[in-house]
């Protein structure tokens, strides 16, 4: 397309190391930006960046340039192929409603049915000529003077833009946890958001660590494959049971011949969800309920009284991601598997030492340790106006407006920004909100020829006010640890309300609240 | 003396773990208990892992009820550390063959006792109540057992196992005397007397009752295996030392309360305490094993086995 790199295969493609650009000894491609920028530059192609682009597209921008660090699109669904992986919210609300999908095989779809339906995606609305693969974002930094967003790579190339999408993902990067002495095993190691399909677990002895979202629907799996699964866990979580079913024939037949039976559905499996921040967002009747639900799961599957108070969290439900299986509980009292509470003291050659003095010995451990999640911080350094750097002014946690916007940072919009997270509903819901906003936002800026659109620094200063004294209401705040809060408590991640709370806070583009130039 | 931080005790926990494989279990040394002291081991060494087993699950209940989420995390750690203990004390059992195949010593009557009550109410005890009684019995186990164990035995890795278990223990003594005196300040925990409602909740009254010959019975077996009675007083008077070193200490009602029947535990010659217990004691020795229902699956952790 328009975008092409200014000084591309200057070295090497081995020698260009995070290293150089590191020290600043990028190719001179700054001085001169021979680079005609693209009306929109996104960065990631996940389903964020490749929703971003199709709506562009649907509003007549078609000038769009993706930049996708791996070499195939996809992003969360790309990225965690491990055994089990699905999506926990089902997948008729969990999909474009602008694109929807009458051929979901089951109510929950695995990852790897999600993956397709991305690809599709990525056919139907001809994005596969705007991406561009292996270009891994290192920089974004903006030129108040020509009001161009230029993005670099660790390779020293460099693409441009008039309004630029950060796209890359609340949930992209991960790393092995800090545990002490993790180098010091001489085992198997896999990350489950990068799974390792070669290695063959019939008869070996696995640990897992974590209990989290990954972790519960990888158990069940390991299981049944491996000699022996440990599974160590650090806090429990609320497990409600999980209603998965096939999708009979006659249900794909009827929502492809009747679309609006499938948008009925989905609008259904909406206001439920919808119902559940009630009980998951703030401490209400229905909290108590929820809790009940799940105890009962608890109780019905887990018949060992210790066992069950393992088990037991000891938070109150929603303050942490909701889990939903049917067939964790019962995978962990098989003669091959054993949950372990005691803390993990450190690893070692051959394995797992817990507190209680236990040298846990194993062929592999999986880490389904999450993801790296940076609250007071950005994945890439971003610079604004006046030499302005965001990870710097979000160093106490970050912030934006409605998510989408920083002040200082014109023509910059992100998805899955400040406090835009759901809890208890589908994040696609949430994305749409925030793609057809920013939709609005850059077709400000082209129609008008903009130079900068730049969110009022107060107006955005009242709307943070606003989210935290909500916040500190809900149950995310109420006192449990989790990847929702920064170190301090901080809640940059979520949002304090109901979906469709957060689409009325998205539907309107007010004119006022912004600087145009 | 003020409070120690806690923040900086759970930093230095984590930072300072040991396991079963640190030791040798077969080094030299074994030989050195000898023949006449060996059945009088067995018996002690029993009591001893149960103890610490006991005391572990203590700490599991008190994580559930910490009122601060540092505090929940050590208290975590200490459960962990005190099966740590256990698993150790049956390693050196093992050691020195005290062990019948791969068994767990058979825990006595009162100790069945003790861990049924565990079991089943320990969870719904508010934190100051087994945040007094641990500390006590922790207490009695540093002050009084473990040195006479190590001034008895000649074993070096006796003497290895235990140079960590002490370091453990007196940690756990140092969080325990400082929630202590951070229950008796009034101001940021709860009233005295509200603290003591507990007593008469009847789940309390039996988790006593089963505590209480325990005591009597343990005291006991020690004596026979020749510990001077004279270091168990001095134990306690160590304990009432420490847990009435300042105000606050000495204000909390739960100090007192167990000063008191520690002190009780200690002088036989009280025969006003003792009868009764005793008869308790014997009583107990009178209930059928197959009326006890099955042991919680949280004894069947314990290992002597360094690694799994
Ligand atoms: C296991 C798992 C299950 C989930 N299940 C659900 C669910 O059931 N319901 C739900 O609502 N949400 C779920 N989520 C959340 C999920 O992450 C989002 O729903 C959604 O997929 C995020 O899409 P995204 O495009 O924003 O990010 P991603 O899918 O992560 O895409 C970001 C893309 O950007 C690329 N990228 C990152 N950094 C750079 C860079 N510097 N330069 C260039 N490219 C870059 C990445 O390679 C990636 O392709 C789940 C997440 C996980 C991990
Ligand atoms: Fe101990």
């Amino acid at each position: 397309m328009t975008t092409s790199s200014a000084s591309p295969k200057k070295a090497p493609r081995k020698a260009a190391t995070r290293k150089r650009s590191a020290t600043g000894k990028r190719p001179a491609a700054k001085k001169a930006p021979a680079v005609k920028p693209a009306a929109v530059l996104i960065v990631g192609a996940g389903f964020a960046g490749l929703g971003m682009a199709i709506r562009l597209k649907q509003a007549g921008i078609e000038d769009i340039v993706i930049l996708e660090r791996a070499n195939a699109v996809g992003g969360t669904w790309r990225d965690n192929q491990y055994p089990g992986a699905a999506c926990d919210i089902p997948s008729n609300l969990y999909s474009y409603s602008f694109a929807p999908n009458p051929n979901w095989s089951r109510s929950f779809s695995g990852s790897e049915e999600i993956l397709g339906y991305i690809h599709h995606l990525v056919a139907e609305f001809g994005l596969e000529s705007h991406i561009r693969f292996e270009k891994n974002v290192e920089d974004l930094s903006f030129d108040e003077k020509k009001g161009i967003w230029t993005a670099t790579t660790d390779k020293g190339e460099q693409f441009a833009g008039r309004a630029a999408v950060m796209a890359q993902g609340p949930l992209s990067n991960c790393s092995f946890p800090a545990i002490t002495g993790i180098e010091d095993f001489t085992g198997h190691k896999i990350h489950s958001a990068r799974w390792d399909h070669e290695y063959d677990f019939t008869g070996k002895k696995v640990a897992v660590i974590g209990t989290g979202a990954s972790g519960i629907q990888i158990i069940p799996e390991l299981v049944k494959q491996a000699g022996h699964v440990k599974v160590f866990q650090r806090t429990p979580g609320w497990v409600m049971p999980r209603p998965d079913f096939a999708t009979p024939a006659w249900n794909k037949k009827l929502f492809e011949k009747l679309p609006a039976s499938q948008q009925a559905m989905r609008n259904l499996l909406y206001w439920t969800h919808e119902s559940m921040a009630l009980a998951v967002i703030w401490k209400s009747p229905l909290t108590r309920i929820a809790e009940r639900v799940a105890r009962l799961h608890l109780r019905r599957q887990v018949k060992d009284r210790w066992l069950r108070r393992q088990l037991t969290p000891d938070f109150t439900i929603g303050c942490k991601r909701v889990l939903v299986s049917n067939d964790y509980y019962p995978a962990l009292q098989k003669d091959n598997a054993k949950l372990i509470t005691w803390p993990i003291a450190r690893l070692s050659e051959k394995g797992i030492r817990t507190v209680e003095g236990i040298e846990h010995q194993v062929d592999c451990i999986v880490f389904a340790t999450g993801f790296d999640v940076s609250h007071s911080g950005t994945p890439f350094p971003v610079k604004g106006r006046a030499g302005r750097v965001l990870g710097e002014e979000w160093q106490g946690g970050a912030q934006a407006y409605k998510s989408i916007n920083v002040s200082g940072y014109p023509n910059l919009f992100m998805t899955f920004g400040p406090n835009s997270g759901p809890g208890h509903n589908s994040a696609l819901v949430y994305m749409e909100s925030q793609l057809d906003y920013a939709v609005k936002g850059i077709r400000k800026i082209i129609e008008n020829d903009l130079k900068m659109l730049d969110v009022k620094e107060d107006v955005q200063r009242r709307h943070n006010r606003a989210i935290q004294k909500r916040l500190a209401r809900t149950n995310w705040n109420s006192g449990c640890k989790s990847w929702y809060l920064t170190e301090d408590g901080f809640n940059a991640t979520m949002y304090p309300g109901f979906a469709t709370q957060y689409a009325a806070q998205m539907s309107e583009f007010e004119e006022r609240d912004y600087e145009a130039v | 003396m003020a409070s120690i931080d806690l923040d900086k005790m759970l930093t230095k926990i984590k930072s300072t773990q040991w396991a079963l494989s640190d030791i040798d279990w077969d080094a030299p040394g074994a030989e050195l208990i000898t023949e006449e002291q060996w059945p009088k081991l067995k018996d002690f060494m029993a009591d001893l892992m149960w103890i610490e087993h006991v005391g572990a699950r203590a700490f599991a209940a008190m994580a559930k009820k910490a009122p601060t989420d540092t505090l929940r995390q050590i208290y975590t750690y200490f459960h962990a550390e005190e099966q740590r203990h256990a698993n150790a004390e049956m390693a050196l059992m093992k050691r020195w063959g005290m062990l019948e195949g791969d068994e767990i010593p058979e825990p006595n009557i009162n100790l069945r006792l003790v861990i049924e009550w565990l079991d089943r109410y320990s969870d719904d005890m508010p934190v100051y109540v087994l945040g007094t009684v641990v500390p006590m019995l922790e207490i009695a186990l540093d002050g009084a057992l473990c040195t006479f164990l190590l001034e008895t035995v000649k074993d070096p890795v006796c003497h290895q196992a235990f140079e960590k278990i002490n370091d453990d223990e007196s940690r756990h003594l140092g969080v325990g005397f400082s929630v202590m005196e951070m229950q008796g300040r009034g101001k940021t925990f709860i009233g005295a007397t509200k603290m003591l409602a507990p007593l008469l909740d009847p789940r309390l009254m039996l988790g006593i009752a089963s505590y209480v010959p325990l005591l009597n019975k343990m005291r006991d077996n020690i004596i026979t295996m020749g510990l001077p009675e004279e270091r168990l007083y001095a134990a306690m008077a160590k304990f009432e030392k420490i847990g009435g070193r300042t105000e606050d200490g000495r204000r909390n009602p739960w100090f007192q309360v167990i000063r008191q029947h520690a002190k009780l535990v200690v002088n036989r010659r009280n025969r006003a305490y003792h009868v009764p217990v005793d008869g308790m004691v014997k009583l107990t020795g009178l209930i059928p094993r197959r009326a006890l229902p099955a042991v919680p699956s949280w004894v069947k952790e314990l290992t002597y086995q360094p690694t799994a």
